[in-house]
């Protein structure tokens, strides 16, 4: 029922509103900029979020290459549509490919678990995406408020720490007991 | 009918007996050593001593293939090794004493941790255990994804990381640096003094009882969860707390005001004592309460 809603609103966000631009290639510019220009807060959030990304993906990719399996899927269901960002910007397809490749780590994972901890995890992401819908919902009415703009990439950063703390501590604890 | 209840129950306690086997074991160890515990199921916990030893005793289940407990130079392994995939006859409840001054990293699947009396680092890793440990000077980072994790700590500074997320993170009388996470439970500090405090949930409740020393920071985010700080002592700090619908409650003096004659939001930055430390408190809904001991 949850899920219903967060796609219905999901759905709605992508439809109804045409982002501006796309933040990403301005992000990955600054960050490959070799002079540090004076970041305001909104930049220096999105950059923590594609920095992260980009780690943990690097992280899982090189202890995943080589036992991970040839094809995974992750499941459609819990993934938007768009990492859509008010109503202004969004992170773009670079931040959804490396979101992509950290939920399917967790795929990897979560068949290893029980059913509960796996209902337990899926339980809290629907939550996160429940609080990056309120936002993004509040920042339709509010695009310029800060606090909301923080809150957003924070939350998708919590996100991300979800998708590699979980993938990570489950596979090292697998790993040690032979699992 | 009650009578072949109790029975029932009665025959399943004594088989639940049977099929599980006492083990004691002890090798000696280094003094300041390292114990790495691995288990699946069932319990562990951990107690330092003033031995140069470590002791396992307990019960392992009738699936439990083999318990290692065997020292490499000054490391100590201990591991619960089961032939296929975990059943119900699996757990193993393991009470180890490790000397006082060992390091230790124990990885679980379901089977709670829980340490106390050990001075060394601490590395608690379980899927859907709890973990309770203290901290004593030296670094702790202790993680769950559906279980509890709490710290406590005897005001020596060290390194504390608590992260769950769907359990709660108590975290009590530990000082210097911590950071508390959850995605859906509450994080709550209670005594010390603070160099750096993050604490952070998606949907929980942030209490923060404690000292922030000079040039302190303190941070606490949220999406839909209340804030309550209630600091102990003087506080030297430059505050700034927002809300986007919530309101603040401040003791210091100050009044928030609304970030907007529309929105249901409130803001407050002031400064406190000299302001040699920062304190930024951000939720989107829920109410936010600052006040002093």
């Amino acid at each position: 029922m949850k899920d219903e809603k967060l796609m219905e609103a999901a759905e709605r966000l992508s439809k109804e509103i045409r982002p501006e631009r796309d933040l990403w290639p301005e992000i990955a510019a600054t960050i490959n900029a070799p002079a540090a220009k004076r970041w305001s807060p909104l930049f220096a959030q999105a950059a923590a979020v594609v920095l992260l990304v980009g780690a943990s993906s690097a992280v899982t990719y090189m202890t995943m290459k080589d036992s991970m399996s040839p094809t995974v899927v992750a499941s459609t269901d819990m993934i938007f549509e768009q990492a859509s960002f008010g109503n202004r910007y969004y992170l773009g397809p670079g931040f959804q490919d490396a979101r992509n490749t950290l939920v399917a780590d967790l795929e990897i994972e979560l068949e290893r678990l029980s059913p509960e901890t796996r209902a337990d995890i899926q339980k809290n992401r629907v939550l996160i995406h429940d609080a990056i819908a309120e936002i993004n919902l509040a920042l339709e009415k509010e695009p310029e408020n800060m606090l909301l703009q923080e809150r957003l990439l924070n939350t998708y950063r919590e996100e991300l720490a979800l998708l590699r703390r979980v993938s990570s501590l489950t596979r090292n604890v697998m790993l040690r007991n032979d699992i | 009918m009650m009578k072949t209840l109790l029975n029932t129950i009665l025959i399943s306690l004594l088989a639940t007996t049977a099929f599980a086997e006492d083990v004691n074991r002890t090798v000696d160890a280094a003094k300041d050593g390292h114990v790495e515990v691995s288990n699946i199921s069932g319990e562990i916990t951990i107690e330092g001593w003033n031995q140069s030893k470590v002791e396992v005793t307990g019960t392992i289940g009738r699936d439990v293939k083999e318990l290692i407990v065997e020292r490499d130079g000054d490391e100590v392994l201990i591991k619960v090794k089961l032939p296929n995939r975990s059943s119900s006859a699996s757990d193993a409840d393991l009470r180890i004493k490790i000397p006082a001054g060992s390091s230790i990293n124990v990885g679980t699947v379901s089977a709670d941790i829980d340490v106390s009396d050990v001075n060394g680092e601490q590395s608690l890793h379980t899927v859907s255990g709890n973990v309770t440990t203290e901290s004593r000077g030296e670094d702790v980072s202790a993680e769950s994804v559906s279980g509890d994790v709490e710290v406590s700590g005897d005001n020596s500074d060290s390194e504390v990381e608590a992260n769950t997320v769907s359990g709660d993170v108590m975290i009590r009388r530990v000082s210097g640096e911590v950071v508390g996470e959850s995605v859906s439970g509450s994080v709550e500090v209670e005594g010390g003094s603070f160099d750096r405090a993050d604490l952070n949930t998606v949907n929980g409740e942030v209490n923060f009882e404690g000292e922030l020393r000079n040039d302190g920071r303190l941070s606490i985010e949220t999406v839909n969860g209340s804030v309550d700080v209630e600091f102990v002592g003087a506080v030297s700090a430059k505050i700034n707390i927002e809300t986007f619908n919530g309101g603040i409650r401040n003791c210091f003096g100050p009044k928030a005001e609304r970030t907007s004659k529309y929105a249901p939001g409130w803001e407050l930055d002031f400064t406190e004592g000299d302001g040699e430390g920062r304190v930024d408190i951000s939720t989107m809904n829920g109410r936010v309460t600052v006040c002093k001991k």
